[in-house]
Parts: structure tokens; C-alpha cells; sequence
């Protein structure tokens, strides 16, 4: 007997088109910075990541608690008992922007194409397939071994389907070339989502335009989208990017800084959205037992890094930095949205004595010297460190500061020359084992730079990878979380929200809690 | 006049100086603004960098004359404690420049040659180079802070001192007491420290006192972008840049550290307007 | 000597330039912390996918087989394929560069006009207060931020008041000097400054020198004193000053780009610094370097034609 989820039909198509639904018109959106190619599997940064499921639909579609999966292309699903056989019946008439249909044929070519180690930096998240085959609208992926986290990878972004026709027919020579191609052309190309690119400016805006021959209906009983079209202009200053929005010369802005949030929404002509996310905001602490010039770290005792996190006070955090927009992680691995997430809150309560008595314990003594290496230019960061040199110093640390950009924190965090630096994370496929693996997982990023290793964590973290009970599964989780909440690998801080503020005009946007931009049931009104 | 160091009867020229409203408030402004960064704690009314979760963002009142900042920090604090960062910015980004500038431009301008030759293509290449550019990388290579970033500034700041010098240096070898120098046999040290160099170095030192006012604005630009001062320091530019999303609520955490700014600036340009006619020869 | 021959010359003094540029800029970004592997990849790639990255953009190769490939190709025309923006450096260079441009000399010939008539106004009541009051206001705009300033006119000229729009930087020309005029502004204030003073001081230069005493002197008019002498040393001076600071000028716009949303060279600079898009910072940089020696060029010529006393040398 095979498990069996069947489709639901889209509930909207039931409902009387009672009320006339807003439809046309052009959405304009300012963002922080702009994407630079939007393929599913080159998109390798968050606004390229954000925007694929607008010009692209994937098999399956996340919940939207984002803790299950729902029919997508694919109107109905299974999972064989043995667990290595997924099974899907693909939904009849789905066209193509370009209006061609869409066959097994491209689903064939779009998961091997993502699955290949040498075109996709994700390829790595689909290593379980084996082969994929499809017979007329039945497709069938047969796995190596059992993956819990197939569905959520047939939901996320890199498996999104593209048109073989339209993407062999491009320029070019290579995979890449041929992507970069098909983006530069601006036409409705080789997507099903519900917009095609209609208009690029590279670092200045992008249009998107309604696709005409999307799937999805609207609650009309018509085709979604309901928008004619998208407009993006890039605003990469905060301050300017409010004050277009104000202007009203767009009609949404993004990334607003949390110390704005109360202002704009006290504004009656802004609608101030703070969509929950996935997003944890944490520090990784260098475990290792000596720094990178060869000098005693000691930040290797795990009791200097509990202190650490004891004397560390998140609500004062929070209300300097986010201004109240946002909670302490209540889980040490991932933030509350994500599936499996416990909730060990108040994690690392503010005790002040506790972290005095455990850094005495380590011996560790008055003036102990400790960098923390910010985002230059962040003014979050800056007001992280001001806080916490405050909070520390009555631990006997010394805390200096050390500014620098992206580029330099990435090759710091790599080559361990570090002692604790700033860091984000936000979830791009809907399991844990993504965020899992990086921040505690040695052999996939040295546990996010820090070098910590633990072999009963790595057992379980491996082990969980094949293990098909949910709830088996979710117990390892469990004893993971334990295992990384005790070793205090990071400093950590806390979850926000996605802040967009909307003008009054927009209704229906939605920010998932992965951070993709959802236009399809947004409308706005002249 | 064989022997021609060119000396101002002092006394005059300083009365006549000091009658120049100007010039007094140039003089006034730096004088304060010196004293402010050499004693900040004698001047500010709080500790900096205390910081009160409880009063972010107060508007200006009696107890915080210029309100207070993010962290609840006395914002008059943190204004009075920058001119410790921004005085030492305006003098270190600027006096070693001015030093190797005004001696390499010296002896380029007296020797001429080949060594003139090359010095011409490094000029070239350096201001032909985006200067913002070579500084932010600079500071990138060697890290963000105060110190990298006057290397960084010095490193293509001395150019344009020595450009000037040269082409000063090379206007008074025509002059009368430079052949006469040489035809007497000084020694070309002498010629070049004694003679040339005091007459040849007031057009660099009225260039020297606007470079300040640009140091201070370079410096901030800088700290804005978050390569210059590093927190918790406070410094003009970081300043501004954490008041510049409140402009229309809380518009005093950037209109004071601006209003600091622009008085520097207008000192030091008082200053040199002055030097420059307390200096300039008689002729 | 002909100027076709000093034309000539000058560009053969550039070649040694260029190369001196080239190899700053080479040696610079590689001693940046971090390379474009890393950049690309992200912080989540494994080590063996940067290694990978690194390979297939040459980045392992010998440093000097890297820089004579550099040299070469760029002697070529060719300015290598931007990591960053996945095209030809040439072809984003060619998106971008007309937009700045246009701003800067669009700010210069704000400055002008604001600086011309006032550095007169100022010069002929020099010492009277006329010319403290415009000197102060000057002074005042020589010493403001770029960052502060410009969003202070955004928050009351655009967004309050509506007067111009807070982004974008228009279509046709008529809209583009609506779009950027707010940025433009913002740079002429400070431009503008140095202008004036440096006018103000050639003015007075003029008026008190012995041949403008002695016509004078002669009763001849101002008027014609004023057009014959001061006009021309003043427009020498300032054609000098602005051929000199245009260097300073173009990378000046790199702050004004990034808080006007305008995107121009400065601000795709300081994106490729980030990125550690090598091609792409090497490109730009001899993007302005070029067109720095030919504003010089241009200068030097424009002063010969004006100024019979400068010979070209």
C-alpha cells in the first residue's frame, strides 16, 4: 500500500466571485539591492533566491505554515513505503509563459539539471536521487536511500521547472550561458510562475510582467495574477528607500530598519508588515583551543561561552537593536518557525551572577582580551557591540571592536580568524536539517566557522538524513538541540521578522518565512 | 638682499592680522575646538559611552542639552569627546603627507632630472586614480581604524603637497637670491632648507589648513561607510550616519555632529585665509 | 611646436601612466582580504567548490601569468567578464558610465552658475560684507557631508514637499535633469564652494595687478576691464581648477550615487569592491583613469588657446 496525499483542489475556485476582485494595475516595490540572475539553479544570493517561484513554479508548494507540503504542479504525490520512491502525477494543461506545454519531459530535464554537481551550487540538497523518469504525466524519482527531506526539496526554489524546448533553443554555449542568455532576453521565456521578466536594468530596477497563461486561479474564478505587473527599483539606502515609499512614488519598500518600525506604522498612509521568518541573527564563538596567530583561545572552554551567553542580556538586545521587533531564539539551532524547532526558552536567561560564577570556574580571569569583528557600515552591529562591551565588561572582558566587510567576514569565518563575529541565517528550504548541518554538522562548515566538533552530534545529524519516522526523526532533532545548547558554540541572540512597509494601496503581498516574494495574490488599488 | 630669508617684521603683521575679524574668529574657533579635543572630559557633561536603555532618543531638554542617541548615550558627550578624533584626524591624515610632500616636491624642484621624470608619471597615476577608491581600498587591505586609514590618506595625500611645492620651488629658483645662493657656492642643503624651502612653503601651508577641513570630511565619509573610527569611539561622520534615519523625528542626533562639521571647517578656512595674508611677501 | 606634436607626446607620457595605474590596481585588489571565489560562492559553499570557482576563473594561476593576460587583453580592448554582473566589463561600464557623467557635469554647470556671479559679487566688495556673507555661506557648504546633506534636501525638497522625485534618474534628457537634479545639486554645493573661492581670489588678482591699475589709471571703463582682463584669467583659472578636480569629482559621486539610488560607476565601484569582482574593479578603475588624462589633456589645450603666454612644452 502506498501513502497517498491527494490533491485539494483549490478551494478559491470553489467560492462565488461574490465581490469584484481588484485586478491590473502595476505594483511598484523598492528593494534593498537587486538580482543579478534569476535561474533556479544559479540564484545562489537571497534576492535572487526570493524571487524565483515569481517566474518559476516548483513540483510541490510549502504550506503556509511552512511545515508541510501542498500540490503544485504536480496535482498529487506519494512517497512509497520503503521510502525510495517518490511518485507524482503531473497537472494537465499547465502552459509556459511562452504558452508551450509543459511535459514530463521538462521535469526530466530541470531535476537532473539541478542535481548536477557541476552546474548547481545545490546540487548537494538533491543527492539522494538516483533517477528521474517520466511516462506521459507520470513522474517517478527513484532515491538511493530513504531522504525525509525529498517533499520540502520538490518545494524548494532549486527544483523549480524550466522549459527544455525554450532553454536548448537559447544562446550560448555552456548551461550558463545559455542561462544568462534567456535572463538577458527579457521575454516571457522559460518559466510557468505566475510573471515572466519583462524589463532589466542591472543594479537599477526590474520588471516583472503577468504571465498570462498561469494555472493558479484567483478568487474571481480568472487566472492569477491579479496584477499586471511588478516594478522593482533598487534603493540599496534605508533612509531613501522609506522616503520614496512616503512620496509615494512606490508602493512598498523592503528591509525596513527596525528602528523605523514604530514610526512608519503610527503613519495611517503605511501599512508596517513584520512578516515572521526564519531568520535567527546569532554570533559563532571560536572554539578551537588556539587562536589563529597561535595564541591560548579562551574561548575553548565551553563554560566561557555559556558565561558568555548568561551575561548576555537579548530582551536590552532587542529593544536597542530591534527596538522590540523581535524575540530571543527559544531554540539554539533554529528559529521558532522552523519544523522540529523546540522550544528550550528562556535559552541562556540574562544571569549575570551565573556567568560570573562559570568564569571564575574556567579560571578565566580580569582584562581577558576578545574581538568581535562587525559588518562595517551595519548599524545593528555597531549597536551590538556598544552593548555588548557594556554587558561584558563586569565578566572581565576587554571587547574590541573589529569592522569590516562581507567579503573579509566570509574568508574569516573560513580560515578561523576569528573570536566571534556577527552573523545571519535565513532558511531556504522548509527542514532543519539545512540550518542543522551549518551551524553544527563538523564536516559541512566546520559548524559554521567555529570549529566545534562533536562526534554524538555528527552521529545524529547523519543518522536523522535517513530517518523516515517523522517522530524517530524529531527526537533526534531533539537530543541535537541539547547537545548544541549545552556546548554554546554561538553567542545567541535572536529571531526578527521580515519588515515591509506597504503603502495603503497593496493588499494580498506576502514574505514567507524563507524570505521569497510572493506577488501572485497581490493586488493594488488607484 | 644676498642673503634673503624672507622674514615678516613680525610684530606688525600679527597686529595688522589680528585686526581682521577673520582671522580672530578662525583663531577663536580652532583654539576652542583644540581645547575641547585636547580635554573632552573637562567639557562633557556625561561619560560618553554610558549607555541608558531606558532614554533612547530624548529630545534636547536641560538635563541633555542635545538630546540623547540610540543607546540613551548623552549626545553633547559624544559631540565633545569627537573633537578628540576629529582634531587628531585633521592633523595625523594630513601632517605627514604635508612633511614628505613638501620635501620630496623640494628636492624633485631643485634637482629636476630624471628623478623629476618619474615623479611626473607617479603623479600622474595617483591623481588620475579615483581617490576615494585607492583609499577605501587601502583601508580594506590594511583593515579598518584610524591609524589605516591615515596611512591610506597619506599615501595619496602627498602627492598634491608636493605637486604644489615643486611648481613653488621651481617659481623661486628664478628668483634673484636662489643664483645668488648658488653662486656663492652654499652648499645645496642649504640652498634648498634655508633659502628656497621658508619662501616657497606659504601657498602649501594655506593648502595645508583647507586639506584639515577636507581631512575632517574625508574622515567622516569614511567612518560613514564604516572604514574610519571605529565604535564605540564617537566620530562627526559615524555620528551623522547613526542619526540619518531620524532626520524628521529625532533630527538632533545629526544636526549637532553637522553643526560640529561645519564650524571646524569654517575655522580652519578662516585660518588659512588669514595665514595667507599674514604670509604673503610684500612686494 | 606644432600641436599635433604635443598632442602625440601627451599620449605617449600616458602609456607609462596607464601602466603604473594598472599595476596599483592589479596588485591592490589581490592584497584585498578574501577573493571573489569566496565572494561568489557565499558563505555556505564548501571549500572545494571555492577551489573549483577559483580554477575556472584563472585566479591560480601565476600572479604575473595573470597580469600579462590582464595587460594583454586590455591592450586588446578586451576588459574581461565581470564576476559579479555575469557580462562583459566593458558592456556594464557602457550602462553606467552616461549616468555619471551626466551627473557630474551636470553639478559642475549647477556650480558654475552658482559660483560665477557670486565669486564676482564677492571680489568687487572684497572686505565689505557682501563678500563675508558669501564666503561664510560657502564656506558652510565646503564643510557639509555629502551623506547628510543630500538626505536632508531628499527629506524636505522630495519627500515633504513633493518638489522632486525621491528616486530614479529619468528617461529623456528634460526628465533626467528633473531626476538628478537634487543629486546634482548636492555635489555643486561643495563644488561649487571651491570654485568661488578660487575665482574670487583670480578676480582680485586681475584687479590688482599693475596693467589693470594702470587702464584704470588710463579711465578706461570697468565694464571693458572687466571683459577683457578679469573674464578671461578667471575663466583660465577655473577651467584649471575644474580639469584638476575632475578626478575627484567623478569618485566623489560614489557617496551621492549610493544615497540617491542613482546607478553609476561610483556606486558599481564600490558594489565590485565588495564583491571582490577583480575584472571589474580593474576595469573601472582604467575607465577613470582614461577619462581623468583626457580632461587634463582637454585642459591643457583649452588653457593654450586662451593664454598666449602658456606655450605648450
Amino acid at each position: 500500500m502506498m501513502k497517498t496525499v491527494l490533491g485539494v483542489t483549490v478551494a478559491a475556485t470553489l467560492a462565488l466571485p461574490a465581490l469584484a476582485q481588484e485586478r491590473g494595475g502595476t505594483l511598484n516595490f523598492a528593494r534593498y539591492d537587486g538580482s543579478r540572475l534569476i535561474d533556479p539553479i544559479y540564484a545562489d544570493r537571497n534576492p535572487d533566491i526570493w524571487m524565483v517561484g515569481s517566474l518559476f513554479d516548483t513540483l510541490l508548494r510549502g504550506s503556509a505554515d511552512g511545515n508541510s507540503v501542498e500540490p503544485g504542479l504536480a496535482e498529487s504525490f506519494s512517497v512509497s513505503d520503503d521510502g525510495k520512491t517518490v511518485s507524482m502525477t503531473l497537472r494537465e494543461g499547465v502552459l509556459f509563459a511562452d504558452g508551450s506545454a509543459m511535459s514530463g519531459d521538462d521535469v526530466v530535464f530541470s531535476l537532473d539539471r539541478a542535481r548536477n554537481p557541476d552546474l548547481s551550487p545545490w546540487a548537494g540538497l538533491l543527492g539522494s536521487i538516483d533517477t528521474v523518469s517520466a511516462d506521459g504525466t507520470a513522474i517517478t524519482i527513484a532515491l538511493k536511500s530513504p531522504d525525509p527531506t525529498i517533499l520540502s526539496m520538490l518545494a524548494t526554489f532549486n527544483t523549480a521547472i524550466v522549459s527544455k524546448a525554450a532553454f536548448e533553443a537559447a544562446t550560448g554555449e555552456t548551461d550558463q550561458d545559455k542561462s544568462a542568455a534567456i535572463f538577458a532576453a527579457k521575454t516571457a521565456g522559460v518559466g510557468s510562475g505566475p510573471f515572466y521578466l519583462c524589463g532589466f536594468e542591472q543594479g537599477a530596477s526590474m520588471d516583472f510582467c503577468a504571465n498570462e497563461n498561469y494555472w493558479r486561479m484567483g478568487a474571481d474564478g480568472e487566472p492569477l495574477p491579479y496584477l499586471d505587473g511588478v516594478h522593482f527599483e533598487i534603493i540599496p539606502d534605508d533612509a531613501t528607500r522609506i522616503l520614496s515609499l512616503q512620496a509615494g512614488e512606490v508602493d512598498a519598500a523592503e528591509f525596513i530598519p527596525f528602528s523605523r518600525v514604530s514610526e512608519l506604522d503610527a503613519d495611517p498612509n503605511i501599512d508596517m508588515q513584520l512578516y515572521p521568518s526564519t531568520r535567527i541573527i546569532y554570533s559563532p564563538i571560536n572554539t578551537r583551543e588556539t587562536r589563529a596567530d597561535g595564541s591560548p583561545n579562551p574561548l575553548a572552554d565551553a563554560r566561557v561561552r555559556q558565561a558568555l551567553n548568561y551575561g548576555t542580556n537579548k530582551e536590552a538586545l532587542i529593544g536597542l537593536v530591534l527596538h522590540g521587533a523581535g524575540q530571543p531564539m527559544s531554540s539554539p539551532l533554529m528559529a521558532k518557525a522552523t519544523q522540529y524547532a523546540d522550544d528550550l526558552s528562556p535559552l541562556y536567561a540574562y544571569d549575570m551572577e551565573k556567568a560570573k560564577a562559570l568564569m571564575s570556574e574556567a579560571g578565566v580571569g580580569e582584562g581577558t582580551q576578545i574581538t568581535f569583528t562587525t559588518l562595517a557600515g551595519s548599524a545593528d552591529d555597531a549597536t551590538i557591540f556598544a552593548a555588548l562591551q557594556q554587558m561584558w565588561a563586569p565578566l572581565g572582558i576587554d571587547l574590541e571592536v573589529e569592522q569590516v566587510d562581507g567579503a573579509t567576514r566570509g574568508a574569516k569565518n573560513r580560515s578561523g580568524e576569528f573570536d566571534i563575529h556577527t552573523y545571519g541565517w535565513v532558511n531556504d528550504v522548509n527542514d532543519p536539517s539545512q540550518v542543522v548541518g551549518w551551524l553544527g554538522h563538523t564536516p559541512t562548515a566546520k559548524a559554521v566557522g567555529t570549529g566545534w566538533e562533536n562526534a554524538e552530534f555528527n552521529t545524529l545529524f547523519d543518522g536523522a538524513a535517513a530517518e523516515m519516522d517523522p517522530e524517530a526523526r524529531k527526537d533526534m532533532f531533539a537530543k541535537m538541540q541539547a547537545l548544541y545548547a549545552d556546548a554554546a558554540p554561538l553567542l545567541f541572540m535572536y529571531e526578527t521578522p521580515f519588515a515591509v512597509a506597504l503603502g495603503n494601496a497593496v493588499e494580498g503581498y506576502v514574505q514567507t518565512p524563507l524570505g521569497n516574494n510572493i506577488f501572485e495574490e497581490a493586488t493594488v488599488s488607484r | 638682499m644676498s642673503d634673503a630669508v624672507f622674514t615678516p617684521s613680525p610684530p606688525s603683521r600679527i597686529r595688522l592680522a589680528l585686526r581682521k575679524p577673520g582671522f580672530v574668529a578662525g583663531l577663536l574657533i580652532i583654539g576652542f575646538s583644540l581645547m575641547l579635543a585636547l580635554f573632552p572630559g573637562g567639557f562633557a557633561p556625561y561619560d560618553p559611552n554610558a549607555i541608558d536603555y531606558l532614554a533612547v532618543r530624548q529630545p534636547p531638554s536641560w538635563a541633555h542639552p542635545f538630546g540623547t542617541d540610540l543607546l540613551g548615550r548623552d549626545s553633547l558627550s559624544r559631540v565633545i569627546w569627537a573633537y578628540q578624533v576629529n582634531m587628531q584626524m585633521a592633523v595625523l591624515a594630513t601632517v605627514f603627507a604635508l612633511v614628505i610632500g613638501v620635501v620630496v616636491g623640494a628636492l624633485v624642484g631643485y634637482y629636476r632630472g630624471i628623478a623629476d621624470l618619474i615623479f611626473g608619471r607617479v603623479v600622474d597615476a595617483v591623481i588620475t586614480f579615483p581617490f576615494l577608491v585607492l583609499v577605501i581600498a587601502v583601508v580594506a587591505v590594511l583593515g579598518p581604524g584610524l591609524v589605516n586609514m591615515y596611512i591610506a590618506i597619506t599615501l595619496v595625500g602627498w602627492v598634491y603637497y608636493a605637486r604644489l611645492m615643486r611648481a613653488e620651488v621651481i617659481a623661486q629658483m628664478g628668483n634673484d637670491y636662489a643664483a645668488a645662493g648658488i653662486v656663492m657656492g652654499y652648499s645645496d642643503r642649504r640652498i634648498i632648507f634655508r633659502h628656497l624651502l621658508p619662501n616657497a612653503i606659504t601657498p602649501v601651508i594655506v593648502y595645508w589648513m583647507t586639506d584639515m577641513a577636507l581631512a575632517i570630511l574625508l574622515g567622516s565619509s569614511l567612518g560613514y561607510l564604516g572604514l574610519g573610527a571605529q565604535p564605540p569611539q564617537s566620530e562627526w561622520g559615524v555620528l551623522i550616519a547613526e542619526g540619518r534615519n531620524f532626520i524628521s523625528t529625532a533630527w538632533w542626533l545629526s544636526l549637532m555632529p553637522g553643526i560640529a562639521i561645519v564650524l571646524t571647517g569654517l575655522g580652519f578656512s578662516l585660518l588659512g585665509d588669514g595665514l595667507a595674508d599674514l604670509l604673503r611677501p610684500r612686494g | 611646436m606644432s600641436s599635433l606634436f604635443y598632442i602625440l607626446k601627451r599620449f605617449l607620457m600616458m602609456i607609462p601612466t596607464f601602466f603604473l595605474v594598472m599595476i596599483i590596481i592589479f596588485l591592490l585588489v589581490r592584497l584585498l582580504p578574501g577573493d571573489p571565489a569566496i565572494a561568489m560562492a557565499g558563505d555556505r559553499a564548501s571549500d572545494a567548490d571555492i577551489q573549483a570557482i577559483r580554477e575556472r576563473l584563472g585566479l591560480t594561476e601565476p600572479m604575473l601569468v595573470q597580469f600579462w593576460l590582464f595587460l594583454t587583453n586590455t591592450v586588446q580592448g578586451d576588459l574581461g567578464r565581470s564576476i559579479l554582473m555575469r557580462t562583459d566589463v566593458i558592456d556594464v561600464i557602457a550602462d553606467r558610465l552616461p549616468i555619471t557623467v551626466f551627473l557630474t557635469v551636470y553639478s559642475v554647470a549647477l556650480s558654475l552658475l552658482i559660483a560665477g556671479p557670486l565669486a564676482f559679487v564677492a571680489a568687487l566688495n572684497r572686505g565689505r560684507w557682501p563678500d563675508a556673507v558669501i564666503r561664510t555661506v560657502f564656506q558652510i557648504g565646503l564643510s557639509m557631508p555629502v551623506f547628510y546633506i543630500g538626505l536632508v534636501l531628499l527629506t524636505f525638497l522630495a519627500a515633504q514637499l513633493r518638489l522632486f522625485p525621491v528616486g530614479g534618474y529619468g528617461d529623456t534628457f528634460g526628465d533626467r535633469l528633473y531626476h538628478l537634479f537634487l543629486p546634482s545639486i548636492t555635489v555643486a554645493l561643495y563644488t561649487s564652494a571651491i570654485i568661488m573661492r578660487n575665482l574670487r581670489s583670480a578676480i582680485i588678482e586681475v584687479l590688482d595687478a599693475e596693467y589693470v591699475q594702470f587702464a584704470r589709471a588710463k579711465g578706461l571703463p570697468p565694464r571693458l576691464i572687466l571683459g577683457r582682463h578679469v573674464l578671461r584669467n578667471a575663466l583660465i583659472s577655473t577651467v584649471t581648477l575644474l580639469g584638476l578636480s575632475i578626478g575627484n569629482l567623478m569618485s566623489g559621486t560614489l557617496v551621492t550615487e549610493t544615497v540617491f539610488a542613482v546607478p553609476g560607476m561610483g556606486r558599481l565601484m564600490l558594489e565590485a569592491i565588495f564583491a571582490r569582482d577583480y575584472p571589474l574593479i580593474q576595469g573601472l578603475t582604467l575607465t577613470f583613469a582614461v577619462l581623468v588624462s583626457f580632461v587634463f589633456l582637454m585642459t591643457d589645450l583649452f588653457q593654450s588657446r586662451l593664454d598666449p603666454r602658456m606655450r605648450l612644452q
